[in-house]
């Protein structure tokens, strides 16, 4: 294995093979796909949050010339079953409302027509009935047991309800010198990808196979959900996902139930359908993370130790629950104390329903709920003891002699440096510095404020976690759960050139470019010669349930599946050529494209003779060798196994670190907020593109910006949804988006080939809290109490309004 | 996202566009720039059975300096207005609200026409023509005539211009030299509707003196509107902190907001205080008499 | 959104009670009522175009006029719904007469949805506002009217 040092193309700016493609317009979306006599669809939506469907006429509708069909949810009723859910008792949720709507946007019908333009003409037409019925929007509200109930067969709002104990929290708290409390509220929002929804689905009556083009982004147990929610055996439903997926940050794993709704148009109507989602449809009704609502407890020790936390915590999945959820609540299990050395945890978890609209992983997948909560806290605890917050984290850090570190609650951390990246983090800001300008700041009035937010990003999902939302008496009666396996198959033809075949399904990461530089590296060739295919084809490609790209996941298990399966190829390569040089494989060097005897450089043979050998003269191979050139590894993380007995699991298998050190303004008459100095340290192990993480770190970083000051998808007091454009729907743009200082150190993993971890999610974890951290060191001497988001200008204005009120 | 049929038509003369107007009325509408229409119609919340296509009128596109005035074709684009040398010399308010309008891909296709037809109550050019006291020349069936600056927004999206008429001309005056200018906006962010936007001219007498004072809001009220009693407390003083803090708090008392999701109405109201006093500020500056 | 605000009318409460609870006087005042069509006693259909500008939606809509407690109070109860979305809205009206002015509070409660509230946030509250605004002044200008024409 070529050591690090040797690395001549891993851990370089190589540039991305993808770039070009989709600046000149030619990407392969799915938009780009054109089959003959296919039809367009549209969905009407329920402009209601709560009401019963009384009546669906569509007779004016299906008179209109063009309009092809029309599928109600009565027809989704009949041709289907509720989705599968990972819950005790799952809501009915078809992909079409059944009888009633519970949130604003819900898909009510579809129509086909030869044009989208005339299918929304036809929407004009159709007269749905609704009766209104009282709506629930508040998360603590909605688990009340007056409240109104949104799925009879479950009778409550709550989806899901555990009580997790971890070491001895009472104990803990009896044992602590202060304990200091808060209640969080993080804000629903999503990601937004440029590309929206899309989907192209075709039903063959004769073979009774659906073919289905979608930019689903993963993890694939979605595919055998949607299998079993249209009743069909797996193998007749056929997923192609093409080349290029215009950014999915989990939102796309929310397109699984419209793949079903327009594969059933397709059936009903015995024609190929075509739906692309506008951006109004995404705004409503496709995919967000949830907003939570935590009641966090620390127990704490004079000098700045935290021994224990009790949280509750309240995440809302809107109208319904669907796969990945409860995902929501459990998947940061294995992190939930961060980058802490806290033994001791005392969770209740629920997971609650109202009328907004429905959720999937976004961007961070619940480290962002989490975090608000626990930095927040974390800083509350400094200023109650009187400690800097910088130094109450490095007390209570996980030392770097302590990794692998196995967290309380069963996570296993792989590699970290923590006290390092802070470190370097808090000296390129010069911290001192602006702790003395902050105090200058303060005596001319104006509010300067540092934020700090040190968290751990965990990467690579273990499915095992999706069963803690079971007890483990649950648990033990029915099927374990566990793994986080992926594809990659690698082959050389028989002029000697490489191809690999990838199933990581990348909606913008690079994988294609990343791919082929860490082949080359281990074939010692040049990347610009290996192509890479990233089609995800369900019939032919070998994939498995956790197949995609999600939860960071390639730099880890995908990584480590392309070594393992490059390896292989090399080794067969090797093998190969030993036996038509009639000595053993290590006594071997392969050196510029040569095999050759060590120290004896003509006894040699060339890998395009090889491979020309593996393929044209097949039987002068070794006894029982395949022929040709190929090798597959279909590969999990060892460290992904089933949640214990006592509820520890770890629930991701790299986990990286990342913290922010931002320095803010607030402007006293208008309460905009200024960056002076933003530092962002990273540690995702080995870097395999730094230009490519680049990009990944300044999106996760503008993306938790969002969260902190822009985004929202709000809803009134009645259900209503109040940002279904881009104009009220605020993503920051460039303008915003001050100057930062990234930075990196790397600690690689021992759990990956190469040492690589996930990268692309971490900002979004910290950036959040960081920003709201800083917001509330500006505003301390106010006593201000900072506990949501997003904080706008206007609410931060009331915030100091009320508290001078008060101090009056 | 998309439009209801309609029927398009792009005429080549102004009277062939008086002639569809006359004729269809509400059911027609101008396809100028198109950057408030084509939404409207995308979202189908309008649905004009008529686009009449007016971009191919190039007579209607040119800036020229008229005596004391500066004249501008309704076709003219925002973005050719802002790159002007000749308005940023004699009218630089009007350059400097409309750098605010959305981003450049808009203004490259916006008009200033446009614009102020579609009477946005937070547009930068409505609210920077509000304080410039300017007129527009509108042509109808019956011939044409100028629209007089308070008379011309009515209220949210709506102009006194009839359905037969299409507006040709703006006039907006030739800013004296020592004119204090000064536009300035509030929005969530860069290229967004205005949360407030002020648009602010001090007029001065030799002296030193401030011989009128013109402070128009915008976002705050159902059209742009001028914060008299503000400037009557400015008008023929030597203006100085005092005055320009008392100014800001009179046209902030003449601001009607509303809550809205981004911002509340308590807000809005302490923000259009805050800015017209920065806006002041700014003016004052750039008459060179500011201390 | 809360609605509340009152006007001043020159009639007699008793006058101004009868202009408040006429269908016909309400639908002129309605900005774009086309019709409007008793259903049952104090019930009516109507047809509604409202827009501004370039942005009209067409509405078919229900009003109620409820609890009457005549020459004092009622309440309005309304709603709407076209392809922009829907209005509902309860209101109470209150009349409070002395001699030959009467005073017309009203207090309520208005909803919107669908499309145009989840895009024209930024005005929605106050181009309604605006419309009950314009709706009062044609109701003083139709009581003048019909002061001057009869008794």
């Amino acid at each position: 294995m070529p050591d690090p040092e040797a690395r001549r193309w891993v851990g370089k700016r190589y540039k991305r093979k993808e770039d070009l493609r989709l600046l000149i317009g030619e990407g392969k979306f799915v938009d780009d796909i054109q089959l003959p006599k296919m039809k367009h669809a549209a969905i009407i939506r329920s402009p209601y949050p709560h009401a019963l469907i009384k009546n669906i006429d569509t007779t004016q509708a299906e008179k209109l010339p063009g309009v092809r069909g029309i599928l109600t949810g009565q027809d989704v009723k009949e041709m289907s079953k509720p989705f599968p859910c990972g819950v005790p008792i799952p809501p009915k949720y078809y992909s079409c409302a059944v009888d009633k709507v519970r949130y604003v946007g819900e898909p009510v019908a579809v129509v086909v027509a030869d044009s989208r333009y005339i299918a929304e003409d036809a929407l004009d037409l159709i007269q749905v009935d609704y009766e209104p019925l009282p709506v629930v929007m508040d998360i603590e509200e909605a688990a009340e047991p007056d409240a109104p109930v949104l799925h009879d067969n479950i009778g409550s709002n709550i989806y899901s309800h555990r009580l997790m104990q971890y070491g001895e929290p009472a104990k803990a708290f009896e044992e602590a010198d202060l304990l200091v409390k808060g209640k969080f509220l993080f804000p629903k929002y999503g990601s937004t990808p440029i590309e929206t929804y899309a989907v192209v689905a075709s039903y063959n009556p004769v073979n009774q196979e659906f073919v289905i083009y979608n930019n689903y982004q993963g993890p694939f147990v979605n595919h055998s959900l949607v299998a079993l929610a249209l009743g069909i055996p797996e193998n007749k439903m056929r997923w192609i996902v093409p080349t290029d997926i215009g950014g999915g940050f989990g939102t796309k794993t929310g397109v699984f139930p419209y793949i079903a709704l327009i594969a059933l148009a397709s059936k009903k109507t015995g024609m190929t359908v075509k739906w692309i989602e506008d951006r109004r449809e995404h705004l409503l009704a496709s995919a967000t993370g949830t907003d939570r609502v935590t009641y966090m407890e620390a127990a704490v020790k004079r000098d700045g130790t935290i021994l224990a936390l009790k949280d509750k915590a309240m995440d809302n999945t809107g109208g319904y629950i669907r796969a990945p959820e409860p995902g929501c609540a459990y998947r940061s299990t294995g992190n939930h104390t961060g980058a802490y050395q806290i033994r001791h945890l005392d969770r209740e978890v629920m997971v609650v329903g109202t009328n907004k609209c429905l959720t999937s992983p976004n961007r961070g997948y619940t480290c962002q709920e989490l975090y608000f909560s626990v930095e927040r806290l974390v800083d509350m605890v400094a200023a109650q003891l009187g400690m800097d917050p910088a130094e109450i984290r490095f007390k209570n850090f996980i030392q770097p002699d302590q990794f692998p570190y196995t967290t309380a609650t069963g996570g296993i951390y792989d590699a970290g440096n923590y006290q390092k990246a802070f470190q370097k983090a808090l000296d390129i800001v010069d911290y001192p510095k602006w702790r003395q300008e902050q105090e200058k700041a303060r005596q001319q009035g104006r509010y300067i404020g540092i934020g700090i937010a040190t968290i751990v990003d965990p990467s690579v999902t273990n499915i095992a976690y999706v069963t803690t939302a079971l007890t483990p008496e649950q648990r033990a009666k029915g099927h374990p759960k566990s793994g986080s396996g992926e594809s990659m198959t690698i082959k050389m033809d028989p002029l000697g050139q490489v191809h690999v075949i990838a199933c990581t399904n990348p909606q913008g990461q690079g994988h294609e470019t990343v791919i082929s530089q860490i082949v080359a590296d281990e074939l010692g060739i040049d990347p610009d010669g290996i192509t890479v295919s990233n089609v995800v084809d369900t019939h032919d490609r070998v994939y498995t349930i956790t197949t995609g790209s999600y939860s960071s996941r390639f730099a880890s298990v995908g990584t480590n599946a392309l070594v393992n399966a490059t390896r292989k190829l090399k080794d067969k390569l090797f093998k190969i050529a030993a036996h038509l040089l009639e000595v053993s494989p290590d006594e071997l060097v392969l050196e510029n494209q040569k095999f050759h005897v060590k120290d004896q450089p003509e006894k040699s043979i060339a890998v395009r003779h090889v491979a020309g050998t593996a393929h044209w003269h097949q039987t002068a191979l070794p006894e029982g060798m395949d022929v040709g050139l190929f090798a597959s590894s279909l590969i999990t993380m060892p460290t992904s196994k089933p949640p214990d007995e006592l509820d520890r699991v770890d629930s991701s298998n790299t986990y990286g670190f990342c913290c922010e050190v931002i320095v803010v303004e607030i402007d006293p008459e208008t309460c905009e907020i200024k960056f002076h100095k933003w530092a962002s340290m990273h540690d995702s192990g080995t870097v395999l593109n730094p230009m490519i993480l680049e990009g990944q770190v300044m999106g996760s970083i503008t993306h938790g910006l969002g969260g902190a000051l822009y985004e929202e998808f709000a809803y009134d007091e009645n259900g209503q949804c109040l940002t279904a454009s881009f104009q009220d729907y605020l993503c920051p743009t460039s303008m915003e988006v001050p100057d930062i200082d990234i930075g990196h150190v790397e600690t690689p993993s021992p759990f990956t080939a190469l040492g690589s971890k996930g990268a692309g999610e971490a900002s979004c974890e910290s950036v959040p809290v960081a920003v709201a951290n800083a917001i509330a060191d500006a505003l301390a001497p106010l006593g201000v109490v900072i506990n949501e988001l997003p904080l706008t200008p206007s609410k931060i204005w009331h915030l100091i309004k009320e508290a001078k009120a008060k101090q009056a | 996202m998309k439009p209801a049929a309609f029927d398009y038509i792009a005429p080549k003369t102004v009277e062939e566009v008086i002639s569809l107007l006359t004729t269809h009325e509400d059911e027609a509408k101008i396809l100028a720039g198109g950057q408030s229409l084509m939404p409207i119609m995308n979202f189908r919340l309008g649905r004009p059975g008529l686009l009449i296509d007016i971009n191919g009128l190039d007579e209607l596109d040119y800036i020229k300096q008229q005596d004391d005035h500066l004249l501008i074709g309704g076709l003219t684009r925002e973005r050719t207005v802002e790159r002007s040398p000749l308005v940023r010399d004699l009218c630089p308010l009007l350059s400097q609200a409309i750098s605010f309008v959305g981003h450049t891909a808009i203004r490259n296709r916006g008009t200033v026409g446009g614009s102020l037809v579609h009477a946005d109550p937070s547009g930068e050019i409505p609210t920077a023509f509000c304080a410039l006291d300017g007129r527009v020349k509108a042509v109808g069936p019956d011939g044409e005539r100028w629209i007089d600056p308070g008379e011309f927004f009515l209220t949210f999206l709506t102009t006194s211009l009839e359905p037969t008429e299409l507006l040709v001309e703006v006039k907006v005056p030739v800013l004296p030299q020592g004119t204090g200018w000064s536009f300035m906006e509030l929005s969530r962010r860069v290229g967004d509707f205005a949360i407030i936007g002020v648009a602010t001219l001090l007029f001065m007498n030799g002296d030193g003196t401030c011989r009128e004072a013109r402070i128009a809001l915008g976002g705050v009220a159902p059209t742009p509107f001028r914060a008299e009693e503000a400037e009557e407390v400015l008008a023929g003083q030597a203006i100085g902190e005092e005055l320009i803090s008392r100014a800001g708090e009179l046209a902030g008392e003449a601001a009607d907001a509303e809550d809205d999701y981004h911002a509340s109405a308590e807000y809005r109201q302490e923000m259009a205080k805050i800015m017209v006093s920065r806006s002041l500020r700014q003016a004052l500056a750039r008459t060179g008499k500011g201390n | 959104m809360q609605l509340k605000g009152k006007y001043e009318f020159n009639g007699t409460q008793q006058q101004v009670w009868d202009l408040f609870t006429n269908p016909e006087s309400l639908a002129q005042a309605m900005p774009g009522c086309q019709e409007l069509r008793e259903t049952g006693p104090g019930k009516y259909d109507a047809l509604m175009k409202i827009g501004i500008a370039a942005v009209k939606g067409t509405y078919t809509g229900k009003f109620e006029i409820a609890d009457p407690d005549p020459p004092n109070r009622y309440q309005l109860i309304g709603e709407g719904s076209g392809s922009p979305g829907f209005v509902k809205g309860t209101t109470d009206i209150q009349l409070t007469g002395s001699n030959d002015k009467t005073i017309v509070t009203y207090q309520g409660e208005v909803q919107v949805g669908g499309l145009i509230a989840g895009v024209g946030q930024r005005m929605i509250s106050g181009i309604a506002k605006m419309m009950l605004n314009q709706f009062f002044k044609k109701m003083k200008k139709e009581l003048k009217a019909s002061g001057s024409a009869g008794s």
